[in-house]
């Protein structure tokens, strides 16, 4: 009898659950254009004019509730996007409130960011939270951190803890043959981020990251396709920008195609908050962009 | 959020872990005898120009010694996370309190004390500091008023790791072979949760790769039979390195096993924390027992009693020689009337020491030298 009664509440999870993710998958919260311009999208700046001449739409953002841990809060509710493309390329201008700018890394410093998400394959539309199994979805990840790095170079530890005293490091001594005249590669097997070969530990050229993600915690680097951003932190605000080419080779990368409507779904990180990875602001569901 | 059950003997009970995690096939654990540690350091300089002597790792001490009660590293960790987990309780040997994956609010998957930029900065404060000020007449009453012991720590290995089972990624895993735990350098995204979660505080940070590192329990020494940097180089022979089993597969005749579950004199570091941890501390026996209970759980009173003792106990003393005389992991030991024996995994005996070192007496004058000469013992 108790058995029975379990199974009974248990199938009615399953179906209610089952019934509410359907819909969540269904559901498209905001509608977008992205405007067919003759202006170089593959090129155009920050603050550029084309930008006063695109509408922009406010969309809102929510704490991350679908896995653990799921913050109580998020330091972002709102943000604005404007898109354009040229036939070729397309460019997501986004911005938002932050009042502090978070560029550096520090023990425990996180950095601000943003990431546009598409699926790989509009049809079955993927889970709209990071994609789910054989359902892939594209990512467009931006970090302050390489936004500053960019500027700057590399940040380091000397960068983070400038008054910070070290006596020596291994192969630095000022004598020779002691591992001194080694090449950089063969130095980098004692740092244990580079000889595992993971794409954080070293300095790109781009300030965004491209990744596929199969579902929550499969996230995985790619190499980038003519993917490009810029990023500026004024008055209380960020503003990012996003270009890509409409179409690549890559199987594993959405496709932008004129006529269409594309689903996207955004997250903002704000690293005073200590945000990062799961504990971020995202959109509530898929948004679509109408490509013209 | 919904948590899994699993069996931790050292609360006597199940309790909550996110994932429904197995044991491994052998379990890697330290014993330190707080009696004997000089806070030297030399555990943690030999873990440092082994393991961590790079750029982003200047700050990293896989392993610690820190001044109880007020030093730390980082500061206030424990005190932090006591603070938060609030006042608990034990039933005698079962805990009946909250562990820190128990106490999680619902929208978490452990209590977290997070750790700042400047609780890692000094990592030996207050090294030397004693629990209280120092008043007219103390220095000459034993025991003393004012007490202090030194703790070593390294990661603790544990059969339930906070680090690993806080990871959004799955970037952290524990070694069948031997219970290691280890951050796959490769798939870490420097999220941190591993940081903020460790009540233990051994997961950190390389600001340099952007990911997160944490003592390696010097897997490849083990895999050679052989113990870890930290306790091979312990200048005060304070620490054992081995295996230990769950209570009902104890063996007599494996030292680790021996002080931890046939003599319960080697107890683990927090054990309310949840975690089934695998540092274990002889208590030291000048501390107050309420302080070493709040640290190594109910046990920590008899432990203090059975140490107190070890002159009359044959094994004990003869296994506490074996404290620090070999590199080679034991498996196995004996006492007898004069030597105590160490065993590898194959039965061969690795290591051989008196219980008692033999004395030599010799004449205040040598006529053939024409020298005096004092006695030393
Ligand atoms: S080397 Fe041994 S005695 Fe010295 S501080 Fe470390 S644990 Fe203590
Ligand atoms: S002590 Fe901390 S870092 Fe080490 S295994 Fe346990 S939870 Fe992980
Ligand atoms: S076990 Fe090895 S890696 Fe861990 S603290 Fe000791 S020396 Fe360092």
């Amino acid at each position: 009898m108790v058995l029975k009664k379990i199974i009974c509440v248990w199938m009615f999870l399953f179906l209610a659950t089952g019934v509410a993710s359907a819909e969540g998958k269904k559901k498209i919260f905001a509608e977008f254009v992205s405007y067919h311009k003759s202006v170089d999208a593959a090129k155009v700046g920050l603050n550029d004019d084309i930008w006063k001449s695109i509408p922009s739409s406010r969309l809102p953002l929510q704490r991350q509730f679908l896995v653990f841990p799921k913050p109580m809060d998020v330091g972002v509710k709102e943000m604005s996007v404007q898109s354009f493309n040229d036939g070729k390329y397309i460019t997501f201008r986004l911005s938002w409130k932050d009042s502090t700018q978070n560029t550096g890394p520090k023990l425990m410093d996180f950095s601000d960011g943003a990431a546009l998400q598409f699926p790989v394959n509009k049809k079955p539309l993927p889970e709209y939270f990071m994609g789910e199994e054989k359902r892939p979805v594209h990512i467009l990840h931006w970090k302050a951190w390489r936004s500053r790095d960019k500027q700057e170079g590399f940040q380091t530890v000397k960068s983070a803890y400038p008054n910070m005293t070290v006596d020596m490091y291994n192969f630095d001594y000022k004598v020779k043959g002691v591992g001194t005249e080694k090449t950089q590669a063969e130095k980098d097997i004692f740092t244990p981020g580079k000889a595992a070969g993971n794409p954080l530990s070293f300095d790109h050229k781009e300030i965004i990251e491209e990744l596929n993600s199969e579902g929550a915690g499969t996230l995985k680097s790619k190499n980038i396709e003519n993917t490009s951003g810029d990023a500026e932190w004024k008055d209380g605000q960020w503003t990012v920008i996003f270009r890509r080419p409409l179409t690549v080779s890559d199987p594993l990368s959405a496709r932008f195609v004129a006529g269409e409507k594309m689903p996207v779904a955004f997250s903002v990180w704000e690293g005073e908050r200590r945000e990062s990875a799961g504990r971020k602001a995202v959109s509530p569901a898929w948004a679509e962009v109408k490509v013209e | 959020m919904q948590m899994r059950k699993v069996y931790n003997w050292q609360l006597g009970r199940k309790a909550a872990y996110v994932y429904p995690l197995g044991r491994p096939k052998k379990q890697w654990a330290i014993i330190f005898d707080l009696n004997k540690c000089i806070s030297c350091q030399t555990c943690s300089l030999a873990c440092k120009t082994t393991w961590t002597s790079g750029r982003g790792q200047e700050y990293m001490f896989w392993n610690n010694v820190a001044t109880k009660p007020y030093g730390g590293y980082p500061q206030g960790w424990d005190m932090g996370m006591l603070s938060k987990l609030g006042l608990q309780e034990w039933d005698g040997n079962k805990y009946i309190g909250k562990t820190l994956f128990e106490a999680a609010a619902k929208n978490e998957k452990i209590l977290q004390h997070v750790a700042d930029d400047k609780d890692w900065s000094h990592p030996n404060l207050g090294e030397d500091e004693v629990a209280a000020a120092i008043e007219r007449g103390d220095w000459i009453r034993i025991p003393h008023r004012a007490w202090m012991f030194y703790l070593p720590r390294t990661c603790g290995h544990c059969t339930y790791p906070a680090c690993l089972g806080a990871c959004p990624r799955k970037a952290i895993y524990k070694r069948e072979e031997d219970g290691i735990v280890l951050i796959d350098q490769s798939r870490c995204r420097g999220y941190r949760e591993c940081v903020r979660s460790c009540p233990y505080k051994k997961s950190m940070f390389n600001v340099e790769t952007r990911i997160s590192e944490k003592c390696i329990g010097c897997y490849p020494k083990i895999e050679q039979g052989e113990m870890t940097q930290c306790t091979t180089n312990c200048i005060g022979k304070i620490r054992l390195n081995g295996f230990v089993s769950t209570p009902d597969n104890a063996r007599k005749d494996n030292p680790i096993d021996y002080l931890i579950h046939e003599r319960k004199l080697a107890l683990s570091l927090y054990p309310q924390f949840g975690l089934e941890t695998n540092i274990y501390y002889i208590p030291p026996v000048h501390a107050p027992v309420a302080y070493l209970e709040q640290m190594f759980g109910p046990g920590a009173g008899a432990a203090v009693q059975t140490y107190r003792s070890i002159r009359d106990d044959q094994t004990l003393k003869g296994l506490m020689v074996l404290f620090g005389s070999m590199e080679k992991v034991l498996h196995g030991f004996k006492v007898d009337n004069s030597f105590a024996y160490g065993y590898d995994e194959k039965g061969n005996e690795v290591v051989k020491v008196p219980v008692t070192e033999p004395m030599y007496i010799r004449d205040f004058y040598d006529k053939k030298l024409n020298v005096y000469r004092h006695n030393t013992p």
